[in-house]
């Protein structure tokens, strides 16, 4: 009889709210998603675990006496029946009803069945956003939770965005920063000789490297354009290319003599060769191949690639991602194949031992004790010209456009320009004049001499335009002087400046020219016509900053606004010969024999290779994935970071760490 | 002259009154409102209701809770994507934000429903400390998934994603 009541009760209510209801709980209004989350028949997530609920619930009300199960079965189906806001209000009248031990077995329960996978089912754009929040070791975890979650963390938009945090530059959430790699984009042949450019060590700002890096196949089809324009006028010894795939043009202009690594070139074959489009790789695959090359070198991993055959010491070095050219005191220069570690040619010519060079696509430029300045056609190995001028060695030479570099132990630098014929003399240095580095942007060369002193030359009126020295400069001779632009933040000294200014003054002095004058007067005080004008004009593309290497043991990060040296980094307990770096390291040559590799950002060393060499280390070479060293045995050891490929010559070495 | 105030109208149909100040911390708000202020500028002393369709009410309770208590933040320039990566979650709203799962998934519909960028930031951010540093597993329990992946894909994908693991 009450049975019959309570039907009573149960079926109009059913009635009259099932055909609303449909079964399934749906929000009031209309909602994003008309199913609630967990009723939504196209998640999957929460099936599994309420079948097996279902089931336990099913096995347990089995059990009861049939009129109890009819009774609790009317409890579910009007609940079940009832709109949103009334079954908050039957919830709220059990919650009232219930004991604390249910309610904690609520609690329990509930936070088991709250979860959202939000990832899978926001909509597409914030996951996106979130996911670009992770870092590269949580994103490929990520990866791995399903199917929607992999398509997810792997999408090209979440690693673009990684990419750009972190190629090129430190980034500034994590402190970690990945190598550009030129040298990877130079074995798919897109590459138009970068080698340059890397020895101004240009280190671009953030938005020129999105452009950079960031759109690589964009720029890449950009360099593409540029190689061709520049080979068709020029065609010295290769054919006039026209409409001909990049990879031919490459190969064939750059060094006919070379080929082009086997594992890229096969690839690239397969692409047609009209298409103008080069193929692109997943952004996570850039990543993760720069994140690799990062890890061998912060851990130390690389195999050596050792250069062999000068008869005498080595004296300068340079290389790009094909060949090594080298000069000795043999007085020969040899070009080697990366690869085989083979000579490809000796250049012979020059009377004493070969001091400096450098080389672009076409040409090669070496500098020689003996006094004179050659040019070499890279391709052919003949000699184009040879400039004498200097009265004694030359010890350093630097190229842009048509202007050529030179210092000499004469104590003067010239410029000497090949297509007018003409040379200036630049007269300050009061010994021998060490290195001479130009700086593109700003139309200055910076030269480093045995005065002990910088020096900055503007090449467009040749007036030296500021000289670094002072108390906390160079005791010893300077080897080395090389521009940087640098926008991380850089750790310096404590105390570097003597004067002792509260940074209140300091910061005075360096926005107002007038005292910063004042800073710099002991480092100018020497020089006729510096004149404020000049300094003005220029300031804004100078360099940010100045690395130099010295015989008294130091390496030296000076300040080019305020001419103060702002770092010393110790460590090596002979004279420094050479130094090199880019965005993130240093690499230094010394007498002592070691190399040492340092964090450009903090100035600490990382890590001192000894062993590797018997003689003083003369000259190093800095690349993102590589750094070479040859020393006074006549020995050039390449210590690769790079993904170190198999089928490579490595003279017998296993990666070291 | 007393403060502005609209009345924002959730998606079943409950009221809020607040002022114009903290309903305009929505841009898709205070663009309805400037319309709607050009649509009629004399009659400024008539009471603006907003419908928000989208929002329930206890999202629309909890969102208009925290628009109270950033009424006179300064939120930093919205383009600058470094420096509104780099901020970590205000204190504040960490705790705000300490819900259960739903709702801050009906916070974060919410705020980019209504255009509330530093609440998307923030809600979005605790999402991805939630993914942070966490194994697969750990990742599938946080947030009830199923792991749809054969034992072979399974394998396959954990090799490709192996060159993350150690710095």
């Amino acid at each position: 009889m009450k049975q019959d009541d309570d039907d009573d009760l149960v079926r109009p209510f059913l009635t009259k709210h099932i055909p609303v209801a449909n079964n399934t709980q749906r929000l009031n209004g209309p909602a994003i998603h008309s199913y609630c989350y967990r009723h939504n028949p196209d998640i999957k997530c929460n099936k599994d675990a309420d079948q097996q609920r279902m089931c336990s619930i099913q096995t347990s009300i089995d059990k009861l006496p049939s009129s109890d199960q009819k009774a609790i079965s009317n409890v579910w189906s009007v609940f079940s029946a009832a709109p949103n806001s009334q079954r908050i209000l039957i919830l709220q009248g059990i919650l009232s009803q219930c004991c604390f031990h249910q309610l904690s077995f609520l609690s329990s329960e509930v936070k088991e069945l709250v979860k959202i996978d939000f990832i899978g089912t926001l909509p597409v754009e914030l996951s996106l956003k979130i996911l670009c929040y992770l870092d590269c070791a949580s994103l490929c975890n990520a990866a791995q939770v399903s199917r929607t979650w992999k398509r997810l963390a792997d999408d090209d938009r979440v690693w673009h965005h990684l990419c750009k945090q972190h190629i090129d530059r430190k980034c500034p959430n994590c402190g970690w920063g990945l190598p550009l790699l030129y040298m990877k984009r130079a074995r798919s042949g897109k590459y138009s000789s970068k080698n340059h450019k890397d020895d101004k060590m240009k280190i671009t700002p953030v938005k020129e490297e999105e452009k950079g890096v960031g759109e690589e196949e964009e720029e890449e089809e950009e360099e593409e354009e540029d190689h061709q324009a520049k080979i068709t006028p020029v065609g010295t010894d290769a054919p006039v290319i026209t409409n001909v795939p990049s990879d031919i043009c490459s190969s064939s202009s750059k060094l006919p003599s070379l080929k082009r690594p086997a594992p890229n070139s096969s690839k690239d074959l397969i692409k047609p060769p009209v298409a103008k489009r080069p193929r692109t790789r997943p952004w996570k695959s850039v990543y993760s191949e720069r994140y690799k090359v990062e890890r061998n070198w912060r851990k130390g991993i690389f195999k050596i690639k050792r250069f062999e055959g000068h008869s005498d010491g080595i004296l300068c070095l340079q290389f790009n991602h094909k060949i090594l050219i080298t000069g000795s005191y043999d007085c020969t220069v040899k070009v080697w194949d990366l690869k085989t570690c083979k000579v490809i040619r000796t250049l012979v010519g020059h009377t004493r031992g070969v001091k400096t060079l450098v080389f672009d696509d076409k040409k090669v430029i070496t500098g020689s004790l003996d006094g004179t300045i050659m040019v070499w056609n890279l391709a052919t190995g003949t000699s184009l010209s040879t400039y004498r001028g200097h009265s004694d060695g030359i010890m350093s030479v630097d190229m842009l456009g048509k202007t050529i570099v030179s210092g000499s132990a004469d104590k003067t630098i010239k410029i000497w320009n090949v297509e007018t014929r003409t040379c200036h003399t630049l007269r300050g240095h009061t010994d021998w004049v060490n290195s001479v580095k130009i700086h593109g942007p700003s139309k200055t060369i910076i030269s480093a001499s045995d005065d002990c002193t910088i020096r900055i030359w503007s090449l467009e009126n040749n007036s030296c335009l500021k000289v670094f020295s002072g108390p906390n400069g160079h005791i010893g001779q300077v080897q080395c002087a090389l521009p940087l632009t640098i926008h991380d933040t850089i750790v310096e000294d404590e105390n570097s400046d003597e004067e002792t200014e509260s940074p209140e003054n300091r910061a005075a002095h360096n926005d107002t020219p007038r005292t910063n004058n004042v800073v710099a007067s002991t480092a100018i005080a020497s020089v006729e016509n510096s004149s404020n004008l000049v300094n003005s004009q220029i300031n804004g593309a100078l360099p940010s900053h100045i690395l130099s290497c010295g015989l008294d043991n130091q390496i030296k990060l000076w300040d080019v606004n305020s001419g103060r040296c702002i770092r010393t980094q110790f460590g090596h307990v002979e004279g420094v010969w050479s130094v090199s770096a880019d965005t993130f390291r240093i690499v230094s040559g010394s007498h002592d024999k070691l190399v040492k590799v340092w964090d450009l950002q903090s100035g600490k060393c990382i890590h001192t290779f000894g062993g590797q060499h018997k003689a003083s280390v003369s000259c190093v070479k800095l690349t993102d994935s590589r750094f070479a060293a040859g020393d006074e045995s006549g020995m050039v050891k390449m210590y690769c970071f790079d993904d170190l490929e198999d089928d490579e010559v490595w003279m017998g070495n296993e990666p070291q760490s | 002259m007393s403060e502005a105030t609209v009345t924002l109208i959730s998606s079943d149909k409950q009221k809020f009154q607040v002022s114009k100040k903290v309903a305009e911390k929505s841009v898709l708000i205070k663009n309805l409102i400037s319309d709607m202020n050009q649509d009629d500028d004399d009659d400024d002393e008539e009471e603006m209701n907003i419908p928000v369709p989208n929002v329930r009410a206890a999202v629309l309770q909890k969102v208009i809770e925290w628009a109270e208590h950033h009424k006179d933040t300064n939120f930093p320039d919205v383009d600058d994507e470094d420096t509104r990566k780099s901020t970590p979650v205000d204190e504040w709203d960490k705790k705000f934000l300490e819900v259960d799962q739903e709702m801050l998934y009906e916070i974060i519909l919410a705020a980019n429903y209504m255009n509330i960028r530093p609440l998307l930031d923030a809600g979005c951010k605790i999402v991805a400390e939630m993914i942070r540093g966490k194994s697969p597993d750990e990742i599938r329990k946080i947030f009830n998934i199923d792991n749809d992946f054969t034992p072979e894909e399974e394998a396959a994908i954990k090799r490709e994603n192996e060159w993350a693991e150690d710095r």
